[in-house]
This record gives structure tokens, sequence and C-alpha cells, in this order.
């Protein structure tokens, strides 16, 4: 695997190493397998790393001539053996998001569909960002595939579940937000009462299930 | 130990060092906006890390309910201990039920207040500082209401109002503030996708911070730059002090409290050892930027570094000579 890959400034304290600019599952998990490296084997100066889709930054307390250095000698060593050990978790939902009418009627599908479709796939975690806990889940099925809300809505509830794009992801607290909303889940994605507050990781996997009412009323964590 | 904000300021809140080793889970680093002036603050009452409460924008009033070591530092305030005038930048003895005013002045937007031992605040992953996205951390993870009490530690009483006797330099603060329209930054990863215009652009003409800024941006309003062809990112790492160009032309440069990632290209950065200045420029102030080179940049950072060192050495020996 030699991938071509970029070494650029972010910052004085922030190296950006990318693999293009796509949405891409091989590339994402050569991204997660970068930052698992990194993080077993910190070099002298490394602070942490941060994947995005096809991008990792890398915060250092070094030079950028050091750091470069130690990501060339990174990527020469990462193989298909460091591939990031991945969990799969089970997401239960409702199907019954404002939009989600909206999408079926984009893609002249019956609503029930959209759920169907929406289940059918197992999802990668791309990256956690914009929020705390807030998951880049893809891709969708291109028949769900649906472009953001042309005027955000200024509040969306926690647990909600959206599609943007080929994207699909989940609103861990309430926050203005772009994404077709279709459904909510009644786990909290972001806990921070608990140690480990997220529940997700970059790489993890995600399969969605459907659930009644009164389930997601039994299941409910808000 | 406590002190009663009678009136808080527009956006006030407990800041202390930033919150790292969690931005892969979308928690940002947050901290104070003017981070030398937290750190000053500290170091003037004997601390080092303490978490610092940090007023911008508006008029606070904050009662004292026992005797204690302060030190108020950052800019936009003229304070005032019970109608005393009290010059910024010095550690002060305060005897209880004394009323602090921090009175708007227009020369900055940010004001920090340092107790010796520090404010007692919740600690969340690793650090004092408040996250308003998560609500944790800091003064129960919000901004300060009015008539909210803060506790602080064990403090050294001074039992009466007193100015002590060491500060920083004026020339230090120069270094720091001066002057207070040039902004220097350094290229980012999208800095080669401008046109050569609006290259030219980024340098030679005035930006304009926008009323529109907070704790997780500024907006500029200044000449409308575009990239040398449509660019469509997917969402990518993004930091403090980056300058980011949105789809319609205008700028915003990412603060303490930015996300984690974004998708709006990266023009430049602005280098560490000056966010302190721009936090400090007021909406409606004129700034310019200056590109430096990533060699000039890195010295920068290891000349502040040093010298937040050294000022914390001597404030710390001051204050031991003076208490012991």
């Amino acid at each position: 695997m030699e991938p071509q890959y970029h070494i650029t400034q972010l910052n004085e304290h922030a190296v950006l190493i990318s693999l293009g600019n796509v949405i891409d599952r091989e590339i994402n998990k050569k991204i997660i397998s970068l930052h698992d490296q990194l993080r077993l084997n910190p070099f002298d100066g490394f602070i942490e790393s941060v994947p995005a889709y096809s991008s990792l930054a890398v915060y250092h307390c070094s030079r950028f001539s050091v750091v470069k250095n130690e990501l060339d000698k990174t990527m020469e060593k990462l193989h298909s053996g460091n591939a990031h050990k991945s969990k799969l978790l089970h997401v239960p939902v409702l199907y019954d998001g404002e939009d989600l009418a909206y999408v079926a009627q984009h893609h002249r599908l019956r609503l029930e569909d959209v759920a169907t479709l929406h289940c059918s796939l197992i999802y990668q975690v791309f990256m956690i960002g914009f929020l705390p806990g807030f998951p880049y889940l893809g891709k969708v099925d291109d028949r769900i595939a649906t472009p953001r809300k042309d005027t955000p809505r200024s509040k969306v509830p926690a647990g909600s579940v959206g599609i943007a794009g080929f994207q699909t992801g989940i609103y861990p607290q309430s926050s203005p937000g772009g994404w077709q909303l279709i459904g909510r889940t009644p786990l909290k994605i972001f806990n921070t009462s608990k140690e480990q507050p997220c529940l997700f990781s970059a790489g993890d996997e995600v399969k969605f299930f459907q659930v009644s009412k009164s389930e997601f009323d039994s299941l409910n964590e808000y | 130990m406590s002190i009663k904000i009678s009136k808080p300021a527009i956006i006030s809140s407990v800041v202390a060092t930033e919150r790292t080793g969690y931005r892969s889970w979308g928690i940002g680093i947050g901290g104070a906006m003017d981070f030398f002036a937290m750190s000053v603050a500290n170091f003037l009452v004997g601390n080092d890390r303490q978490a610092v409460i940090e007023m911008g924008y508006s008029s606070s009033e904050i009662f004292v309910e026992q005797d204690l070591v302060i030190g108020v530092t950052g800019k936009g305030v003229e304070l005032r201990v019970d109608e005393k005038i009290i010059p910024l930048w010095r550690p002060v003895t305060i005897k209880k039920n004394s009323l602090l005013k921090l009175l708007k002045k227009n020369d900055g937007a940010w004001a920090y207040l340092a107790v010796h031992g520090g404010w007692v605040a919740e600690e969340w992953l690793g650090s004092l500082t408040t996250n308003f996205s998560a609500s944790k951390g800091g003064f129960q993870g919000r901004v300060f209401h009015k008539n909210d009490v803060i506790a602080c530690f064990e403090n050294s009483a001074g039992h009466q109002l007193k100015i002590l006797p060491w500060t920083i330099s004026a020339q230090q603060l120069d270094e720091v503030y001066s002057p207070s329209h040039e902004i220097r930054c350094l290229p980012s990863v999208e800095t080669a996708l401008l046109s050569e215009w609006s290259k030219q652009k980024f340098t030679s003409e005035d930006f304009v911070i926008s009323p529109q800024s907070n704790r997780m941006g500024y907006r500029l309003s200044g000449p409308s730059l575009l990239l040398n062809q449509k660019l469509e990112l997917v969402s990518s790492p993004v930091d403090a002090g980056m300058i980011q160009l949105l789809p319609d032309g205008n700028l915003i440069t990412l603060m303490a409290d930015c996300q984690t990632t974004g998708g709006y290209p990266r023009v430049a950065s602005v280098i560490k050892a000056d966010l302190p200045k721009l936090a400090q420029c007021m909406p409606g102030e004129k700034i310019r930027f200056k590109m430096i080179s990533l060699q000039e940049a890195e010295q920068q950072g290891y000349s502040f570094q040093n010298q937040l060192a050294e000022l914390k050495r001597s404030c710390h020996l001051q204050f031991k000579n003076y208490f012991h």
C-alpha cells in the first residue's frame, strides 16, 4: 500500500497529512491506522492526532521538519497488518424524522423504504467532529442520499439521525444543523457522566435497526 | 472563601489550561481567548495553571467576601476596588467586603481575574476550562449569571487594600500587543489555492472585525477573496488561529472555542504568539495580516514560551519573598 500522501503545515504546532480530498472507506482506514500507530508509538513532542475523512492532523510541540520526518517513517512502516480493529455497534432508530417525507419524496420512495435502506448497510465511522461526539457515517445507499437543507434548522434535538449527501450522522447535543432528519435514536451517544463520554470512535462500524415508538420509549436515555 | 458576581460581563466564564487529547472525539481544546493575559494573571498571584475568571465585552461587578490576593490582567477594563482606581497587571491584596468594579473601556475585549490558590472549578477530561457545547468544566459548564457565587482555594490574606510591588514591564506588554493592527500569520493547507489577486489583497488591505464575533470565531469584513477554482472540501481538521474562506468570499478566524474539524479552505493561520492580540480586537477594529515564514513562526513560538517561563519565575520569586 503506497498511497500518495502530502504533508503540509496547518500552523506552527500542527501538521496535516493528507491522502486526497475524498470520502472513501479504504483511504479513511489508512488514516485511522496512522492515527493508531502514532498513539501507540508517539514521537517526542507528539500531543494528539485527529482523523478526518482523508486527512490526519498531528498536533505537536516540536518543529515541522522533525514531525515530517517522523510521519514519513511511520508511513513507510504502515502496512495492512496495522488495520484498525473496529467494533460494530448496533444503534436503534425510530424513523419519524421531520424530513423523512421529504427524503422519500425526493427519491420517489415510500417512508418505510427510506428506513429499510438506511438500515441495510454497515457504515464506517469516518470521523468525529462538528460537535463533541458527532459521528460522520457513510456511505448511505445512493437511493437515499439527499443534499443538506437549503436553510439549516436553528435547533436540531439531541439524538436526531440525519442524512447529508452520502453521509449519515447523529446529533449528540441539540444544536443548529442542516442535515435532513429522518429519525432519532434513544441512545445517548455522548454522555458526559461517563468516563469515556463518546460512544463511537473513528474507525468503528455502525448498523442501524428500526424500533417502534414503544421500544424507543423503553430504551430512551434522554 | 468566595466571591459573588453581582454583575457578570456579557460573556464571563472560568478558563484554564486547554483540554488537549480529546479532539478526535470532537471535543475542542477551549481555554482563554487571551492565554497570555490569563497566564500572567496566574503568575502575578503565585499560581501556575489555576482556573481564572474571564470577562468579555462589558463591565462587571464582584463582591469579595473575604481577604484575598488577586491579579487582574487583560484589556478593555478599568479596575476599581471600592471606587479606588487600581492598575491592571499588578497583584493586589484586598480586604473582605470590598466591591470590585471592572468598568468597560474600548482598548480591548477580555479581562482576567486570578486569585492566589485559584478558583474552585469542575475538572472534566483533565482540564478546568469551560466547554460550552458539552456544558462541562469550569463553573457548572456555563457562563456566569447574576449573583453566582464561586469559591476559591486557601488564600494568603492581605487584610488591607495594597498594590504589591511586582508587575510586567510596559515593554513586555508592547511585545505582545503592539502594534495592535498587525497580525502575523503563516501559510496553511489551502493557501496556494488563493487567486494571485486574493493573495495580494490578503496582506495589502485592512480587514475589520465584524460584530458577529464570539469565542468560536471572529468574522472579518474586507475585500472578498476567491480561490483559483471552485473547490468542495471534505471535512478536515482545524485549529484556533486558522483563517477560513467562507463561500461568500469573507474570512473567519477561528478562536478558542472553535470546532475540531471544518469544511472551508484554510487560507492562512495566525501565529500563536499573535492570538492574544487578535483576541483583544473589538468589533469594528481594523487589522492587517502579515505573512511570515514557518521558521520565523517557530522562532516566535519559542521566544514566546521563554518569555512566559521567565515571567513565571520572576513573579513566583517575588511572591515568595513578599509573603514568606
